[in-house]
């Protein structure tokens, strides 16, 4: 053996057959370190349909979906994940609902307290706006998402 | 864009568990780097069939022979129903001291097995691949950009870091242990994963020891290959010099025979 086979599992290395992985557990999902965190966000901001419609998104679009054969933005998906963690969404009313656009970017709707519709869509570049109930809309650069996030969702 | 202002805090300590020495050592000896490998994650609106021969074209002067990694041989449609497999690479470029490996969302350069080049040659070598992809073209949106290194130990390496499982408060020693967690220092976000049960491909042949692996990547936000890519690799690199110091005990640091600049 010279080398070290990165191909099959991308490491390095391989474990000791006591460390290797145990009988799959079909109802235990374990998340990888780094998305775990994400994930568990999704599941509580959103709720189990909006977290799987995202991991759909996320893995089985590939290029030449939307216009121009656009693929889900990476740097849209980053900016709904900021988005999320600074939102709060009214209980009780309707969950929030994702959708991915046509210029590949990923669109955030749910209802403010009164039942009028808020909707955010992330793209490239920041996030356009609309709110109902003020008939207000407007864009911002990924900077401001936080504010955004605690204004429209508060 | 993301910008190229440093994202990673200044005084890195507050608040992340590791205590990063004031000074690091320039070099060590043995060294224990495994592999390095730096990768970036992205888009493209170019189909995967196309993609190898249009970076062959522009690397085969320096990178003349390629090879067919097993992955490829997986039928596309099951690769996709795998997160984990979709950002695999599929074909590896090989030149004296590195190897490029392309997938579909996924294009990454790395050290040879055991032969750590020292970062002003990676440095190098990572700007030079970043004008040729740019080239190539078919690079879209940044996703993840990341540097990795593979550390390997002779022996448990659990009795040299300042990391380790207890149980009712006492050191596990003695039994095979794997410890992977998940840190965030500012935009930087670190895997490290520390095994005393691994094999490793040595230079004389299979080797058991202890492996430490530490990957650190900036999301799509803050990073853009063309645009502030190799700052950001340098970023990652340097933060994962500063976690290793921290890890390793002095008595471990001293049989690495550190010097300073």
């Amino acid at each position: 053996m010279t080398t070290l086979s990165l191909a099959a599992k991308s490491s390095a290395y391989s474990l000791a057959e006591g460390l290797r992985e145990p009988a799959a557990a079909s109802s235990i999902r374990r998340g990888a370190p780094d998305e775990w965190a994400r994930e568990e966000l999704l599941l509580r901001k959103l709720g189990p349909k909006g977290w799987g419609r995202v991991y759909q998104f996320r893995n089985y679009y590939e290029p030449g979906w939307g216009e121009k054969g656009r693929v889900l933005s990476p740097r849209a998906l980053d900016a709904f994940f900021r988005f999320l963690e600074e939102a709060t969404f009214a209980a009780g009313r309707t969950g929030p609902s994702v959708f991915l656009t046509d210029r590949g970017g990923i669109e955030l709707c749910w209802e403010d307290p009164n039942g009028k519709s808020v909707q955010v869509e992330f793209t490239t570049t920041g996030a356009e706006f609309y709110k109902a109930a003020t008939d207000e809309e407007g864009a911002v650069a990924f900077e401001r998402l936080a504010p955004l996030a605690r204004r429209l969702s508060g | 864009m993301p910008e190229d202002n440093v994202l990673i805090p200044a005084n890195m300590n507050d608040g992340f568990p590791i205590q990063i020495p004031d000074r690091l050592p320039v070099h060590i000896d043995p060294c224990p780097i495994v592999q390095a490998i730096f990768e970036t994650r992205f888009v493209s609106p170019q189909p995967w069939a196309t993609m190898p021969g249009l970076l062959f074209a522009e690397i085969r002067e320096e990178y003349p022979e390629q090879k067919t990694l097993p992955m490829a041989q997986l039928p596309e449609d099951l690769r996709r129903q795998d997160p984990t497999l979709l950002i695999l690479p599929l074909i590896q470029f090989l030149s004296d001291n590195f190897l490029i490996q392309l997938g579909p969302r996924v294009v990454s350069l790395a050290t040879k097995p055991n032969a750590y080049p020292g970062w002003s040659a990676i440095e190098q070598e990572l700007k030079w691949l970043v004008d040729r992809l740019k080239a190539a073209g078919f690079v879209g949106e940044t996703e993840r950009l990341s540097s990795r290194y593979i550390d390997f130990f002779d022996g448990d390496i659990f009795t040299g870091l300042r990391l380790g499982l207890q149980i009712d408060d006492k050191p596990l020693r003695g039994t095979q242990t794997d410890v992977t967690t998940f840190l965030r220092r500012g935009a930087l976000s670190i895997r490290l994963q520390v095994t005393n049960g691994a094999i490793v491909a040595a230079k004389d042949g299979p080797a058991s020891g202890s492996v430490l692996d530490v990957d650190a990547w900036f999301a799509s936000m803050d990073a853009d290959l063309f645009g502030n890519g190799l700052v950001r690799f340098a970023e990652a690199h340097q933060a994962i010099k500063g976690l290793f110091f921290g890890l390793i005990k002095p008595e471990l640091l001293s049989k690495l025979n550190p010097a300073y600049e």
